[in-house]
């Protein structure tokens, strides 16, 4: 249950379109599925199989495990760090997109965006709301604080008292719903024909034709690579670091074969067939391609929360299905940063002993903290940047590091049979050769190309305006300072139980 | 949309959801047997 709702979630019906719509639609798909074979699936795999292991050592998050499987390297354990750096970053930004859907809920409760039937009025709707600008529908950034304060507190209240009980017995009724409900909308969309006849090319078909008209154009640039790739992770939480710590509490013969590509079709199925043909058709036939790319690229999240509402407001009962759509997407975020939470937490109950109640306390605290840049200077791109090195960037760094450990470290003979522990299903073989060799070589081959290409306009900032990249450059600074504290606890940790050892002895 | 894109959304799609079935149909036969 855990998994299943930490993979649905906002990265397949916000996330994915606005990565596939910025990234050129037809020719980031071809990267998308190169990687999900390739990376996505291995590395699910790997997860499992190294978050089992380590839990046997009572460790539940990246530095114990990478150090219980590397124990003669003593920095390994701070390579982890990116462990628990990386969902910690996504929560920081995640819990106020999660705030977003529930406003609009509210929003489509109470009519306020019913009359608004263009782009313009959406888009302006929407920089209202984020406290862009001041205009007839907001006047500050008030509303959009107060419910992230709803949402955060219901977040920290949930992590708290676990998904257990009433929450989950709710998303065992609300993600099913999620579902069907997707499914109602994508034949609803399929049947929008050519809303506009002066614009006759803005049709649907052409509207799938963006997301599935093969382009080899874009095969070459690493930075799509690198967003596909990073969409992978972002959507089956690999390469974070979460199902590690869910993994660790496995017990040996659990089957992680078969779990791990149940969560990866379950998740494939509501990002491809249902997140792809939704907001990226509606989108094409209400904006026309260029908009619709430019909405993506002013913002992550922004293309769904401009997209949905037009094309909700056209279905008979738009208050009520509105505020299911925005609702139950709230809903699946929930169970998202829950699990995005719970690296953080474990490592503060395992490696210093304390409290749940007391881990929780200090990460809410820090959460709260780190969100109030992302939600004051979010015009100034502060959640891109946060998405990008959290939710890309360091995702495939992490899974380069975590191949590396399970395939040449561990071993690739100990590490197939490891896998294959309690396992009905045998993973095809072809799978040995591709996560020994094939994974690691990709994710290098992305970076390299990464570095080669992109290195020096994103550390120098060119594509930033001068407006922005002071905020852009202290974000980083930011990042810097977070991954420090973490690294410093993780010394202080080791430190600590070096000493207790020692007095045992 | 043209004709590779139709290939390519019925190979995708269809992979997806055979590989989800399988899945599930393991899944809930394993349960079965316990």
């Amino acid at each position: 249950m855990a998994v299943a709702g930490s993979a649905i979630g906002l990265g397949n019906f916000l996330r994915f379109p606005a990565k596939a719509a910025s990234n050129g639609g037809g020719a980031f798909m071809i990267p998308y599925f190169v990687s999900l074979l390739l990376l996505g699936i291995p590395l699910m795999w790997i997860e499992w199989t190294l978050g089992r292991y380590g839990g046997g050592f009572e460790h539940g998050t990246a530095p114990g495990i990478f150090h219980s499987i590397w124990k003669k390297n003593r920095f390994i354990k701070y390579f982890g760090v990116i462990g628990i750096f990386g969902p910690l970053v996504i929560l920081i930004y995640y819990t106020y997109i999660e705030a977003w859907t529930l406003a609009y809920s509210f929003f489509a409760l109470t009519g306020k965006y019913a009359g608004l039937s263009d782009q313009a009025s959406m888009q302006s709707f929407l920089r209202g709301f984020q406290g862009i600008e001041v205009n007839r529908f907001f006047n500050g950034i008030g509303i959009a604080y107060t419910f992230f304060l709803i949402t955060f507190i219901v977040n920290i209240w949930v992590i708290y008292y676990g998904i257990k009980g009433g929450i989950e017995k709710l998303c065992k009724i609300a993600m099913p719903i999620l579902f069907i409900f997707g499914i109602f909308l994508v034949i609803r969309i399929m049947a929008l024909g050519t809303p506009d006849p002066a614009k006759p090319s803005w049709n649907i078909l052409n509207g799938f034709g963006f997301l599935w008209n093969a382009d080899f154009s874009a095969l070459l640039s690493a930075k799509v690579w690198l967003e596909a790739a990073g969409q992978i992770f972002f959507t089956l939480s690999v390469g974070i670091g979460v199902i590690l710590t869910y993994a660790s509490y496995l017990s040996k013969g659990d089957d992680v074969v078969l779990s791990g590509l149940t969560a990866s079709g379950t998740n494939e199925l509501a990002e491809v067939i249902l997140g792809g043909s939704i907001i990226i058709p509606a989108a094409f036939v209400f904006f026309g391609p260029e908009n619709m790319q430019s909405i993506a690229k002013s913002g992550v999240f922004n293309l769904g929360f401009v997209t949905m509402p037009l094309v909700l407001n056209k279905l008979p009962l738009a208050t009520l299905f509105g505020f299911m759509w925005f609702f139950l997407l709230f809903l699946a975020g929930i169970t998202s940063s829950v699990s995005l939470a719970q690296p953080a937490v474990a490592f503060l109950e395992d490696e210093f002993d304390i409290s749940r109640k007391r881990a929780v306390g200090i990460l809410a605290l820090a959460v709260f903290i780190l969100c109030q840049p992302a939600i004051f200077f979010l015009k100034n791109g502060v959640v891109d940047e946060l998405d990008f090195w959290g939710g890309t960037f360091f995702l495939v760094l992490f899974a380069t590091i975590e191949t590396i450990l399970f395939a040449w470290v561990f071993g690739m003979e100990k590490a197939w049979d490891e896998i294959h522990k309690g396992a009905d299903m045998r993973v095809p073989r072809i799978y040995k050769f591709i996560i020994k060799y094939i994974t690691p070589l990709f994710l290098f081959f992305i970076l390299g190309m990464w570095f080669c290409q992109e290195w020096l306009p994103i550390i120098f900032m060119k594509n930033v305006s001068s407006a922005d990249k002071g905020f852009v450059l202290a974000t980083r600074i930011g990042l810097i300072i977070i991954f420090a504290i973490l690294a410093i606890l993780v010394k202080i940790a080791w430190r600590k139980k070096k000493i207790q050892q020692e007095n045992i002895r | 949309m043209r004709l590779s894109g139709w290939i390519f959304i019925i190979l995708s799609w269809g992979a997806i959801i055979i590989m989800t079935v399988f899945c599930f149909i393991k899944v809930f036969s394993k349960k079965e047997l316990k």
